[in-house]
């Protein structure tokens, strides 16, 4: 544990091995940051694009069937409340050690989040919009694609945030299992005792979930053209 | 009424919503005629909306049978059939993520008509319900509330559907803007000769826009189905009666025209008159003036205070009315005047009566004797 | 199919269940840490939620910020309090551990709040001013009781990723439902039952817990009913 301790107490001296943050190791390694970052950025894209479809399905069998949301939303929780160690380490001895077992965890994680903030979505359109897009004739088919999924895009750019960023900070995790992007970094840092890459890992992992969160609102605003005219309206009126 | 050439044929229709509770539409027969504007009328819980939501099916009848232009409503899928049938709302309901041009052209896109057909049906249609062009690529949150209406209006008519449902279409707009918007329902409808069922628990709306008047009552059965002057002259019973509430005779008068009273002759004179025949001919009349008449012609009037003025001592009984001074008259009314507005001149002018006038020939005097005797 | 039954037969083996590394203890150690980490969190970003709602301030930029600390990874934040802790003599496993759960548990009180608050009606808080309630009373009597289904929410959601996070604990030695899984990782050859074990009765403990906030919501907030 002296070793531990040390990382932290015997340093400051200099820009040197035992500083807290080591800036030449950063500098020196440019290339694996980046192949990090790429790792990082597949895994999140991939997790949350399947979790994306899957939620998309439940959600609108939810809203169809209400009798089906308990039980989606109740499976959902139990994948929630699973500690995502425990997962990986269940599904080891079916899917192997690596890519596949980390989605799954990092899938599982985000359904619950998707499925409530979609449903809500769909919950909170106007029920006279629906009433009109009826009896103006539209086929449930019709009316779900071109008036409920866009009017519920708000919701769904919302979960989408939140269910990226969360899963961005999850993924450090996978590293356990030999995956895990930035998580590499953390590993890394806590099998030597080395504090420099734990930091390099965490921060690149919350500078990676600005960008894309930031990256989810701008889309969000380019989506949804009617919103900001809604919301200048709004500004308006309210000062 | 009968069913079988009715453009809305509805034929002993029950709606439960529960099996065991209360009926909210009962046995409920009932024809409108094709071009025709009915309006159902009643207190809120009495089934008007269901019975109007059940005409294009967003409501299916737990019994009986309609029938939309001479065909069974089941014979096409519910999404098919409301494409031909208009539907505007309160809330109006328009699609807050697209455009007006969009908004307007949503039935013609989901009948497949091609782009360029749909945008000269969009600029038909704004010109139609008098909207500004401009609005078209406007969001509907830009709108006003009145705007928004014509915009649902717009959209109902898109695909020329020959039925039109209205639910309470004018009850979130202003009063100002309301009856604007229920004049410009007028004009269209003289244009576009729509079968249109309207929803309202108002009942001056109801008078001033429908042909028909169906009075609901809880339970969805009809206690009244007639044109509106008659149901305000002869209501079916107490219910009817106090639906139309104290203001019956009032409303009636909306309806009524000068035309439909009976005028008298009133204190009218020549020019060639004594003085002393106008002063009994006003005491008659309880007035203290004369009007004077020159063959068909209404010249004016004189004031017998005047002459009162001119000979305090009683002399001057050889003057005639051509003496005095001959003013212009100011309470004019035309035969087409409602009678309502023809009321209102009687009690402000001083003169308690009113000249009926058309087109220079005078035809007599209205008071509110004729009136009231009018209404009966 | 043995998955089960190795863990029903862990489960019923009486000697799994005493001693200090037992079931018994380790739940409770679990419990306790979960119940630290979320009162500290909630006692965090309530306040601070309720006050920059109803002010109405830097409405993008708090719950941006609170939302990114999703984004924390909780094992870095072990990683690195671990040290520190030891330095301050703050000891090894329960307090690192708390500090990366509180940091986990803050994000879903803080933006579930201060929605609530945000989106009490409009008209709830005008009709409140003007019947002349002060501020204080508006935040108290309107605004909080209006948000408490999102506070709830915020609660529940931290609260039962707090107790499935714990789980981490068990790596900088926190005596925890962890501990199983850890040291069944250890072992991987032989002690499927262990790991599984534990992951199962950390679930189990987050969805009783969630299920118990179920049922504190629906007699908190009777009004709520009604909705669904």
């Amino acid at each position: 544990m002296s070793a531990v301790a040390g990382f932290v107490v015997g340093q400051r001296t200099s820009n040197g091995r035992d500083s807290f943050i080591w800036w030449d190791w950063i500098t020196r390694r440019p290339d694996e940051i980046w192949q990090r970052t790429l790792e990082h950025v597949q895994m999140t894209v991939v997790a949350v694009g399947i979790g994306f479809v899957i939620s998309m399905l439940l959600s609108v069998i939810a809203v169809r069937w209400r009798w089906t949301y308990g039980p989606i939303t109740w499976v959902g929780n139990l994948l929630y409340t699973i500690p995502s160690l425990a997962l990986f380490v269940v599904l080891i001895p079916f899917t192997g050690l690596g890519f596949v077992t980390a989605q799954i965890a990092l899938v599982s994680y985000t359904i619950l989040i998707l499925v409530r903030t979609m449903v809500t979505g769909l919950d909170s359109i106007p029920p006279a919009v629906r009433e009109a897009a009826d009896a103006l004739g539209y086929t449930r088919l019709r009316r779900m694609r071109s008036v409920d999924i866009p009017l519920a895009i708000p919701a769904i750019i919302a979960g989408i945030r939140i269910a990226a960023v969360t899963v961005i900070g999850l993924v450090t995790i996978t590293a356990l299992i030999g995956n895990g992007g930035y998580g590499a970094f953390i590993n890394d840092g806590l099998n030597r005792r080395f504090p420099t890459p734990i930091i390099l890992g965490a921060s690149l992992s919350v500078l990676l979930a600005l960008i894309v969160d930031s990256a989810l609102v701008i889309i969000g605003r380019i989506a949804t053209p009617w919103q900001r005219i809604a919301e200048q309206r709004f500004e308006a009126a309210g000062r | 009424m009968d069913l079988d050439t009715a453009a809305i044929a509805l034929n002993n229709v029950t709606k439960r919503f529960s099996e065991t509770g209360p009926a909210a539409v009962t046995e409920l027969t009932l024809g409108v005629a094709e071009s025709e504007i009915v309006a159902f009328v009643g207190p809120s819980g009495c089934g008007k909306t269901t019975t109007l939501r059940m005409i294009n099916r967003l409501i299916e009848p737990t019994e009986g049978s309609i029938k939309v232009l001479g065909r069974d409503q089941d014979a096409l899928p519910a999404h098919e059939l409301r494409r031909s049938i208009g539907y505007v709302i309160q809330q109006i309901g328009l699609f807050p993520h697209h455009s007006i041009r969009r908004n307007i052209g949503a039935v013609p896109e989901l009948l497949g008509w091609d782009r360029k057909r749909i945008d000269e049906r969009c600029d038909e249609l704004v010109e139609l319900v008098s909207l500004d062009p401009s609005l078209l690529d406007r969001y509907p949150a830009e709108l006003s509330g009145g705007q928004q209406q014509r915009v649902g209006v717009a959209r109902a008519l898109a695909a020329d559907p020959p039925i039109l449902l209205m639910d309470e279409p004018y009850s979130a707009v202003d009063p100002i803007v309301r009856e604007h918007l229920q004049d410009e329902l007028l004009t269209l409808q003289e244009r576009v000769h729509k079968t249109i069922v309207i929803v309202t628990h108002d009942v001056d709306e109801a008078i001033r826009l429908a042909d028909r008047v169906a009075i609901f009552n809880i339970g969805g059965i009809v206690e009244q189905y007639d044109r509106p002057a008659a149901i305000l002259r002869a209501p079916a019973n107490q219910f009817v009666a106090s639906f139309l509430g104290r203001e019956r005779g009032l409303r009636q008068l909306a309806l009524l025209t000068v035309n439909d009273l009976t005028t008298i002759a009133g204190p009218t004179a020549t020019l060639t008159t004594p003085v002393a025949s106008a002063r009994q001919l006003a005491a008659a009349n309880r007035v203290s003036w004369v009007a004077i008449g020159e063959g068909q012609q209404l010249l004016g009037w004189v004031s017998l205070h005047e002459a009162d003025a001119r000979w305090p001592d009683g002399s001057g009984e050889q003057a005639t009315v051509a003496d005095l001074t001959l003013q212009d008259f100011v309470a004019v009314v035309r035969p087409d005047t409602p009678v309502r507005e023809a009321l209102d001149v009687i009690v402000t002018s001083s003169s308690q009566m009113a000249a009926v006038v058309d087109d220079d020939t005078f035809t007599g005097f209205i008071t509110i004797s004729q009136i009231a005797g009018g209404l009966d | 199919m043995s998955a089960i039954g190795d863990v029903w037969s862990f489960l019923t083996t009486g000697s799994n269940w005493t001693g200090s590394s037992g079931i018994w203890t380790r739940s409770m150690a679990h419990l306790w840490i979960s119940l630290v980490a979320t009162t500290l969190a909630a006692a965090v970003s309530l306040p601070a939620a309720i006050w920059l709602g109803h002010r109405r301030l830097a409405p993008v930029l708090s719950v941006g910020i609170a939302n990114l600390g999703r984004a924390i990874p909780s094992f870095a934040v072990i990683a690195l309090v671990l040290p520190i802790s030891i330095s301050l003599g703050f000891g090894l496993g329960f307090w690192p551990t708390c500090v990366a759960l509180v940091a986990l548990g803050i994000p879903p009180i803080f933006t579930n709040t201060y929605a609530g608050i945000v989106g009490t009606p409009a008209d709830s808080t005008e009709a409140a001013r003007a019947i002349g309630m002060t501020e204080r009373q508006l935040l108290r009597r309107v605004e909080i009781p209006s948000a408490l289904p999102f506070i709830m929410t915020g609660l529940r959601i931290s609260t039962v990723q707090i107790i499935a996070t714990a789980t981490l604990g068990a790596l900088v030695g926190y005596q925890c439902l962890g501990s199983f899984v850890i040291e069944g990782l250890a072992q991987p050859s032989r002690a499927r039952d262990r790991l599984l074990t534990g992951a199962l009765l950390v679930a189990a403990m987050a969805m009783f817990v969630d299920y118990l906030f179920n049922r504190a919501e629906a007699r908190l907030i009777p009004w709520r009913r009604t909705v669904r």
